[in-house]
């Protein structure tokens, strides 16, 4: 199989709201297209030759545009933002959440076989088309609908407050203690938004204190437990990628020992609904263990652990899902997540910092954009173009591998990337 | 070298007061006194202050009090902020009773306190003259915009007699503690955001009064949209801000300042009249627009016709070149926007050019005279208006070449010889904004 190489891409500035700039979708497809063309050194026209030998094709992830803009056939819809795109190959994948990961992974796929050696990846969704509780009803068709979703309000802060109350459950932790480390990860999430320039909440005022108190005016209970600090925010927002054979690499003129490579991947999916979830999950030492091998099978193809891990970007859509991916990830055994919060291990400065980008509470979380916005980011951190949230290692070097996890439902599609460089050192 | 652990805010019930108090106590963690006439309007201001940023959890940082606890107030912080009424008599004895307090101190030699002015007009060197020698080098102007949480220009401003040392600290507290985007300016009339924004409005409402039998007020906002690079229209904004403030701003420049817009801050007869009445905007319920809600609870947008001096309904007015860059705009074609409108010659499209090239123009002249660097109008326009900054709008335009040829093409030669236009030109760099977020795909 060929090894996939990350060209890099671009992200949109999750702060816009399309909606009140009066611009639809085709307005963010072009400025995020040009945006990544500008970046990795390309343009339209080389698409269009590329195109005139089969040589690109494009993917585009999106959970639910039918309902936040009336738009379907999403793959086609990339020919009103270029006429480069004529004739290429694209077709919309969706995953709910994860839908820009499972974009990734047909692009990934196609460099791998040799098909292609140029894949366009684009997660997209414009969500501030409606107000918070359609919003919230139309994100509840990432569960059962039937089940879970239909005539609840805010279904999905309800689930993932569940998950919260299994979590305390199931490794007997104090209930003060875990909340407190919830707010905590709030925190760390918006803390490290304010030093990203494409964060929706880069401007918001956030502290311990305000996330740690629950159930006041401006910081409402909105998923059992949980509180509005705890959720991420819905916002518009578009990630591109671009992924590239060796042969392209080459034709680039590029350093192929130290373009990012996509080093191993995984993909697992849970039981839908959340009771069958956690009763498949009663006997295992892991709250979701089928996030837990999704990680696991991404190590292993990567031939890599948690320990050469230097940067993670995890789907933070709650506190709750954050604190139990830090044990999927290996960075502690299941039930020790808070000795990872509590020590700052997880914050930008730590040993294991988890969403230097601000994560999906403090990057925003436009669902069919996220996926791909955290492969972006993992490029960036791996390729030293994460500017002002560059993480660094003890060392000061860059990082050389990061490890993403990107989630549907409620860790019911789990999808994982590792991404690096082959060569240590910058 | 210093830390602010504790805040007094002078003037704190109103609204730029309460909601400069909320930025102390939320992004610098500082206890704040709030000060008022009254310790009840003391106490309503907290009330308020925390929703301007969300949390609750400054609410218990906020203590409000009275004039009678100035003295104590004042020896427990370690800044000392007013935002009183914009009067020279108001300002004046307030910093004369601050500068009492410090001069007499705890003890016998006094005591030196961070003091900040929030004017938005008022010298700042004057301001200073009512302190000793010793406090006023701890004397500075920091200039907030309205509403603090979601505009974080901040405007500093230091005198001939400032700390330079401490100058510079404040500027990086402001920055990295506040979360400001900080201009350092000089202590000129209206400072840069206002001098800036205020001569495009005031030229803009110029307009309105000149095209009055066109339509005037509306005739012009249709004109100069948020598809324009702004959030609201240039005499909605007046409309919003308050006439009798703009007025203020304006008169301010004209009286003060000599720069080849000198003219175009004379505030029109019309609005004079409309002051005198009471119609302040917004705030008075009627002013350049009116909202009236009948009976049934339908809604009626009125504007106030120049020409025949009462309130009619607003036009829909469809100007070619304005539907063709909303159009454009729509699908993200920003250059096919702006080659509409530089193509177009009717006389709406050459106003709205004219009047995009003028305000970069005033831009990038205000930078020699009262910024700090070719973006510091830049910073003050996007973080302080919500405006398409200078720099990034001759990028709008199409690039620097495209713009000067624009601009020898369709500008006065006084307006290009007295800017020293060729010189302004050659200082030009890349913005650090994004236009296209600024320009809305909205009439």
């Amino acid at each position: 199989m060929n090894t996939v190489y990350v060209l890099g891409g671009a992200q949109s500035d999750f702060e816009r709201n399309w909606n009140k700039e009066g611009k639809n979708v085709i307005a963010l497809l072009k400025e995020v297209m040009e945006d990544g063309l500008r970046h990795v050194k390309l343009t339209f026209s080389d698409i269009e030759n590329l195109n005139k030998e089969n040589r690109v094709a494009c993917y585009v992830g999106n959970f639910i545009a039918e309902n936040y803009i009336q738009q379907g056939h999403l793959g086609a819809l990339l020919t009103e933002v270029h006429p480069a795109f004529y004739g290429v190959p694209s077709a919309r994948y969706e995953a709910a959440c994860a839908s820009g990961s499972v974009a990734l992974d047909a692009a990934c796929t196609k460099i791998k076989s040799g098909d292609y050696d140029l894949t366009v990846v684009v997660g997209w969704e414009l969500m501030k088309t409606v107000d918070g509780k359609t919003c919230g009803d139309i994100l509840g068709r990432a569960a059962y609908y039937e089940t879970e979703g239909r005539n609840v309000e805010f279904p999905f802060p309800k689930l993932f407050g569940k998950l919260a109350e299994e979590t305390i459950q199931k490794y007997g932790i104090d209930e003060q203690r875990y909340m407190d480390d919830l707010a905590k990860i709030a925190v760390i999430n918006y803390e490290n938004g304010r030093r990203n320039p494409l964060a929706q909440t880069r401007k918001w005022f956030m502290c311990y204190e305000q996330a740690s108190h629950r159930g006041t005016a401006t910081n409402g209970l909105i998923g059992r437990k949980l509180g509005i600090t705890d959720c991420s925010q819905v916002t518009d927002g578009a990630a591109v990628v671009f992924l590239a054979s060796e042969k392209m690499v080459e034709e680039l003129g590029l350093n192929k020992e130290r373009v990012p490579v996509v080093k191993g991947y995984g993909h697992r999916n849970a039981p839908m609904l959340f009771h069958k979830k956690m009763a498949d999950a009663a006997p295992s030492r892991y709250l979701l263990p089928w996030t837990r091998r999704a990680i696991l099978d991404a190590y292993e193809r990567a031939g890599l652990g948690a320990e050469d891990m230097d940067v993670f970007e995890t789907h933070d859509c709650f506190t709750s899902s954050e604190y139990a991916a830090i044990s999927a990830f290996g960075i502690t055994e299941p039930g020790k997540e808070f000795e990872a919060v509590e020590d700052g291990r997880i914050s930008f400065y730590g040993d294991r910092p988890v969403n230097p980008s601000g994560g999906l509470i403090g990057c925003g979380h436009p669902v069919g954009a996220s996926g791909c916005r955290m492969f972006l980011d993992l490029y960036k951190q791996v390729s030293g173009n994460a500017g002002s949230y560059q993480v660094k290692r003890a060392d000061g070097s860059i990082p050389q591998n990061g490890i993403m996890l990107n989630i549907g439902g409620t860790a019911t599609t789990n999808f994982v990337f590792v991404v690096g460089r082959k060569l240590a050192g910058a | 070298m210093k830390s602010i652990k504790t805040v007094t805010v002078i003037g704190a019930n109103g609204t730029m007061g309460r909601n400069i108090a909320a930025i102390f106590a939320s992004f610098g963690g500082a206890r704040v006194y709030l000060i008022s006439r009254t310790t009840k309007k003391s106490e309503e201001a907290k009330e308020k202050a925390f929703m301007s940023v969300r949390a609750e959890c400054i609410r218990e940082k906020m203590i409000p009090r009275d004039y009678s606890s100035l003295e104590s107030c004042i020896f427990e912080s370690e800044l000392i902020f007013e935002a009183c009424a914009e009067k020279w008599e108001v300002k004046c004895d307030i910093h004369l009773k601050i500068a009492e307090i410090l001069r007499k101190g705890r003890t016998d030699g006094g005591i030196r306190r961070i003091v900040c002015s929030g004017t938005s007009g008022l010298s700042i060197t004057k301001l200073s003259a009512l302190y000793d020698e010793r406090q006023r080098s701890w004397f500075f102007g920091m200039h907030f915009f309205n509403p603090p949480y979601q505009m974080t220009l901040c405007e500093l401003i230091s005198t001939k007699y400032a700390n330079t040392e401490l100058f510079l600290w404040l500027c990086e507290y402001a920055k990295s503690v506040l979360g400001r985007s900080v201009v350092k300016v000089k202590d000129s009339p209206a400072f840069l955001g206002n001098r800036i924004g205020f001569q495009f409005i005031n030229e803009a409402i110029r307009m309105a009064e000149k095209f009055q039998y066109n339509g005037g007020i509306d005739y012009i906002d249709a004109i100069l949209g948020p598809f324009t690079g702004r959030a609201m229209a240039p005499l909605v904004t007046a409309n919003y801000v308050g006439l009798d403030v703009h007025k203020a701003i304006t008169d301010n420049l004209y009286e003060n300042t000599r720069d080849y817009a000198h003219s175009t801050f004379v505030v029109p007869q019309f609005v004079n009249r409309l002051i005198e009445k009471g119609n302040l905007g917004r705030k008075s319920g009627a002013g350049f627009y009116k909202t009236v809600v009948h009976d049934n609870g339908m809604k009626l947008h009125l504007v106030y016709d120049i020409q025949h001096g009462y309130y009619r309904e607003i036009m829909k007015y469809v100007f070619p070149f304005a539907e063709e860059m909303v159009g454009a705009l729509r699908v993200g074609d920003y250059a096919v926007a702006f080659q509409r409108l530089t193509a177009n010659h009717s006389r709406e499209a050459e106003i709205c050019c004219e009047l995009l090239l003028k305000y970069v123009v005033y831009g990038l002249k205000m930078v020699e005279f009262v910024g700090e660097g070719v973006h510091s109008a830049d910073d003050a326009m996007a973080a302080g208006f919500n405006w398409c900054p200078p720099l990034a709008m001759i990028e709008a335009f199409g690039g620097i070449e495209v713009f000067e040829e624009l601009c020898k093409e369709r500008l006065e030669s006084s307006v290009l010889k007295e800017s020293g236009f060729g010189n302004l030109i050659n200082h030009v760099e890349k913005s650090r904004y994004d236009y296209r977020r600024f320009i809305k795909a909205e009439r």
